[in-house]
């Protein structure tokens, strides 16, 4: 059957899907724990029998029973090996039973292993293992091909492509979607959708996961952007284990009473799935008479996708920012990233932008010195799983986009297509097999025209090349092509006019990059910022920009407001409405604040950089060192210790004040020697460690901070220190305590034996414990002195035990 | 298409992995285990500024991963259960909470070591405090992806009118001995995941999680 024939057949007709087969196979003996594929083969008559029956009861179209019948899952039967064998075999029992009183749909389910970049399975791995199937249940003479119950989109596409890279039959795609109306890898309808029907699947659809009602509400959702028929096999109800055995709440005639809301919905091919058998298919032929399918009419959508989120381009929408910054143009820091293989900085230049408002990301990798296609596919998969921004590939290498879009689990805009020989032969086909948006770049292999009218042609000539692979005018939008006002005062109006004639004559969405227009000019916000507005004037629908500068976005937001692109000027009253007027900060008045109290104050605040100016001053003003230390430094981290035993301070604050001390003091001790008034307190010595098989160190290491910053003297042993060690070390330092770290039940043992050993050897020191696993009923069972909760705690215990 | 192509599949059995959790935690837990409390701290619109920005770098730190396998329970008693593999785990409490179970999932995840070595690096060199957010967004984050994998596998066994026990053990807990950290990280080939583990039990990197739930039917108040 070829795909003309198939959406012939389906424009008169509502096809009648079969119903469950696992069950009916059980009901028929099938044991519970074997393979149902190989199991029917060796009991073909079953097989023949069931899909008979949903013949006769009213099914259009049996699917052949190979739902678990890809080599992962065959394997775990020990069938790898007979994949194609056992998928031909199914095909040719399905045509058996159908003859010629129907179609049969070879089935292709999940591979029980997730794909990347969810997963760990190789993309081209999972292609390969569909097409293994699709081998066999060609050699088997299927009609078309349905891949179903698909949990997640890129495992979906994997196996489109797998298909259409092996026939040309009609393939139907059905996902499922839980409760909550998206896939568990958390793709929503109208996303599966945008990303499939471009990618070339015939028709696209949902099966199982959910009863009829809410299966509806899945194709009404989908139903206006459908640009193919919609397919539902919805289960009998909901599940329930009933004896260890999954059983089904919907009765055959209440699933059959929403057999007209279905089609009333626009679902073109219905059937069932878990739960439903001949009967429940029986009702749909009841119902369904009579009644006429909605073809596929969708409204002209012009939209990206990645694998979670669809963003639609509309002349009546606000404009889409395309962040720009992902490019390592000019950014030595990002360059020297991508040099070592990391992408710390391409996740926050992402995440800072969207926080910005843009709502799609460019990606260019493009640099001397890297491998830009092995850096392009990490990038890629790592921005699909940590945002749901679709990405726009950026390259000017077909070779780097073609594997970016073959592997992106959304539908992506490719920055650029040109009437440039290269991108017309080249990257056209690519773009179109992979049902990708592009922008339009009016320029030539002569070059950048200079006039907007030679730009036209060479849009109308691009567009016609397109439209030969199917591409309408929704399908991509016309870069205005700015060049710098800087070489030519003229270059803004002809990119104006260009934009202007998308919009109205021609009649498509536009895009610039606008940081062009004012390259070479000074002060480049404010002729981006009047441009922008003027381009939305025109009729602007996307802007590649830098979505961090205020002025632009504001600008954006405001034109969008005067365009009528925000209804209700609701985003733009919401975004400034919200944002309180920023107090600045109370500043004490300058002339009354002395240089001692601007030091207390930086402990307090946790200010290490001020607090290091502000004691050269001080001093310089002669100051007296043990005098900022007792009257300024010591009260000022009191204080924040009284703020934090208040809770008014957390963790982080302490520790920043307690750093800001240690700072401070490291200039100031060495003064203090000098001074003859000097205190020559003897300090307190403390041995610290994390016992033996313990490598938890970062409670122990802020307690050592925070014991250097109150004036105690701190050896600090490390982690997965024996006793024998840490005892050794008190000896030597003569120390007065020993703190202990553990953070595992099977390591607190281990304070027992220093605790023994410290008596053995008739050590004087206190042992005080810590770790999340201890606590102070524990520290008196070992016959410790002391346990303390978190860092100041436990330095008020030191402090405590020292004076003991 | 040679078979031998495949024969690398026979790794992928029973084990399913994740190679990317996209499981953000809540602020609000990051912030109440450095000590904030709602009602009393007091942080002024600069340092929320930094907070945030600190708590965002640990985000893009972590790469978390995690991986589930689901186990037949094949015998039962109040003080153990043994699973289909032959591994036998030994608590009470455990066996307790598994009692309505006809499977466990035993799960990992781990956030990964650049944040650890992060981590480290601040508190010992450079910023403690930094460290500090960071070690409390690392260790909520790999709690945040336990969660997300809870989430996950319940909506995958929902088709089979089944779910997750509505508690999850790890070892260490109760009295489920930290040593079953071991037959986990051996049944769930952690090494995979770029996981150690040490002679007393302990997962490296550190901020990496082991749990355990029961799988039974959704009518089940477990």
């Amino acid at each position: 059957m070829d795909k003309k024939d198939l959406f012939q057949l389906l424009k008169e007709n509502i096809l009648i899907l079969d119903g469950a087969t696992g069950t009916e196979l059980q009901k028929r003996g099938m044991p519970q724990g074997v393979c149902p594929e190989m199991w029917a083969i060796e009991n073909p008559d079953v097989i023949v029998d069931t899909q008979k029956e949903y013949i006769q009861a009213g099914s259009n179209v049996v699917y052949t029973c190979t739902l678990g019948g890809s080599r992962i899952k065959l394997s775990e039967f020990g069938l790898g090996d007979r994949t194609v064998e056992i998928n031909r075999k199914q095909a040719l029992l399905s045509r058996q039973a159908v003859g010629e009183n129907g179609l049969v749909a070879g089935d292709i389910g999940p591979m029980g292993q997730f794909v990347r970049p969810f997963g760990d399975l190789p993309f081209e791995d999972a292609v390969n293992i569909f097409k293994e199937q699709v081998k066999g249940l060609l050699e088997g003479g299927v009609d078309f091909f349905v891949i179903e119950t698909m949990m997640d989109i890129q495992e979906a596409r994997a196996a489109l492509i797998a298909v259409k890279e092996s026939c040309d039959l009609p393939v139907c795609v059905s996902m499922t979607y839980d409760q909550g109306g998206r896939t568990l890898t958390g793709t929503d309808p109208v996303t599966a959708l945008m990303i499939l029907q471009n990618l070339g699947a015939d028709v696209v659809g949902c099966n199982c996961s959910t009863g009829p009602g809410d299966m509806i509400k899945i194709i009404r959702a989908m139903k206006p952007y459908a640009k193919v028929p919609l397919l539902a096999k919805p289960n009998a109800g909901l599940p329930k284990l009933v004896n260890g055995k999954t059983q089904f709440d919907m009765d055959v005639e209440e699933f059959g009473s929403y057999v007209k809301e279905f089609v009333e919905a626009g679902v073109n091919l219905l059937g069932g799935c878990c739960g439903t058998s001949p009967l429940y298919i029986e009702q749909i032929r009841k119902n369904i008479s009579g009644l006429k399918p909605i073809a596929p009419m969708p409204k002209k959508i012009c939209a990206v996708a990645s694998a979670r989120k669809t963003v639609f381009v509309d002349a009546d929408e606000p404009v889409v920012v395309v962040g720009e910054r992902i490019n390592p143009s000019g950014k030595k820091m990002l360059q020297e990233e991508l040099r070592q293989g990391m992408t710390s900085l391409i996740k926050q230049f992402a995440r800072e932008q969207v926080e910005n408002g843009a709502s799609v990301l460019d990606v260019n990798v493009g640099m001397p010195g890297i491998d830009e296609k092995k850096t392009m596919l990490r990038v890629v998969e790592e921005l699909s799983v940590m945002t749901d921004a679709p990405l726009c590939l950026d390259s000017s290498s077909p070779e780097v986009l073609e594997a970016a879009l073959r592997v992106y689990p959304g539908r992506a805009l490719i920055n650029s297509i040109s009437a440039e020989r290269v991108k017309l032969e080249k990257l056209l086909p690519i773009t179109a097999k992979y049902g990708a948006m592009f922008i339009l770049l009016p320029l030539s292999d002569e070059g950048v025209p200079e006039t907007s009218q030679e730009r036209y042609e060479i849009v109308e000539r691009v567009y016609n090349q397109a439209a030969g692979f199917g591409y309408t005018k929704n399908d991509f939008v016309v870069d205005g092509l700015v060049m710098t006002v800087s070489a030519d005062q003229k270059a803004a109006i002809e990119t104006l006019k260009v934009i202007d004639w998308c919009s109205n004559a021609f009649g498509c969405g536009t895009i610039v990059g606008l940081s062009n227009v004012s390259f070479g000019m000074p002060e480049r916000k404010w002729i981006n910022s009047a441009f922008l507005a003027m381009a939305i004037g025109r009729g602007l629908t996307m802007a590649i920009m830098n979505p961090s500068g205020d002025t632009l976005m504001n600008i954006k937001m405001a034109s969008d407001v005067l365009k009528i692109k925000d209804k209700n000027s609701k985003k733009y009253i919401e975004y400034f409405a919200g944002q309180k007027e920023q107090k600045p900060a109370a500043h004490q008045k300058e002339e009354t604040v002395s240089t001692v109290d601007r030091i207390y104050g930086a402990v307090v605040k946790g200010d290490r950089e001020s607090v290091v100016q502000y004691i050269d001053i001080a001093l310089k003003e002669g100051a007296e060192p043990s005098h900022i230390v007792d009257k300024y430094l010591i009260p000022a981290i009191t204080h924040v210790g009284d703020l934090y035993d208040k809770k008014e301070y957390f963790l982080p604050q302490l520790i920043q004040s307690a750093e800001t001390m240690k700072t401070a003091f490291g200039i100031i001790e060495p003064l203090l020697t000098k001074d003859a008034d000097g205190d020559g307190k003897k300090k307190v010595r403390v041995v610290l460690a994390t016992v033996k098989g313990d490598i938890h160190d970062i409670g122990k290491n802020i307690v050592g901070l925070m014991l250097r910053n109150y004036g105690f003297e701190v050896y600090d042993l490390g982690k997965d220190v024996a006793a024998g060690e840490i005892i050794s070390k008190a000896k030597e330092t003569k120390a007065s305590i020993i703190g202990l770290s553990a953070l595992m039940t099977t390591t607190m043992l281990e304070m027992k034996e220093v605790v023994d050993l410290a008596k053995k050897e008739g050590l004087d020191a206190k042992i005080m414990i810590g770790g999340a696993v201890v606590n102070a009923e524990y520290a008196k069972e070992i016959g410790a002195d002391g346990y303390s909760e978190d860092a100041y705690a436990a330095v008020k215990l030191a402090g405590k035990l020292s004076q003991i | 298409m040679m078979s031998g192509d495949f024969m690398a599949l026979e790794q992928y059995g029973k084990l399913k992995y994740f190679e990317h959790i996209p499981a953000v935690p809540d602020n609000g837990m990051i912030l109440t285990r450095l000590g904030y409390r709602k009602t009393k701290t007091v942080l002024d619109e600069d340092y929320k500024k930094k907070l945030k920005a600190n708590i965002d770098m640990g985000l893009m730190l972590c790469n978390t991963k995690g991986v589930f396998s689901r186990l037949s329970i094949i015998k039962r008693d109040d003080e153990s259960v043994e699973l289909e593999n032959g591994a036998v785990l030994k608590s009470k409490s455990l066996a307790k909470l598994l009692q309505n179970s006809m499977e466990v999932v035993l799960m990992a995840a781990t956030v990964g070591k650049d944040i650890v070595d992060r981590i480290h690096d601040e508190v010992e060199n450079n910023d403690a405090a930094f460290g500090l957010v960071l070690d409390a967004v690392a260790s909520e984050t790999a709690d945040a992806a336990l969660d997300w994998m809870v989430d996950f596998i319940n909506k995958l066994i929902r088709r089979e009118g089944k779910k997750l026990t509505g508690m999850r053990y790890s070892p260490g807990y109760g009295d489920l001995p930290l040593t079953n950290q071991k037959i986990i990280f051996d049944i769930l080939d952690l090494g995979r995941l770029g996981l150690r583990i040490t002679e007393r039990f302990m997962l490296i990197p550190e901020k990496s999680v082991i749990a355990i739930a029961g799988v039974e039917g959704v009518e089940s108040n477990g």
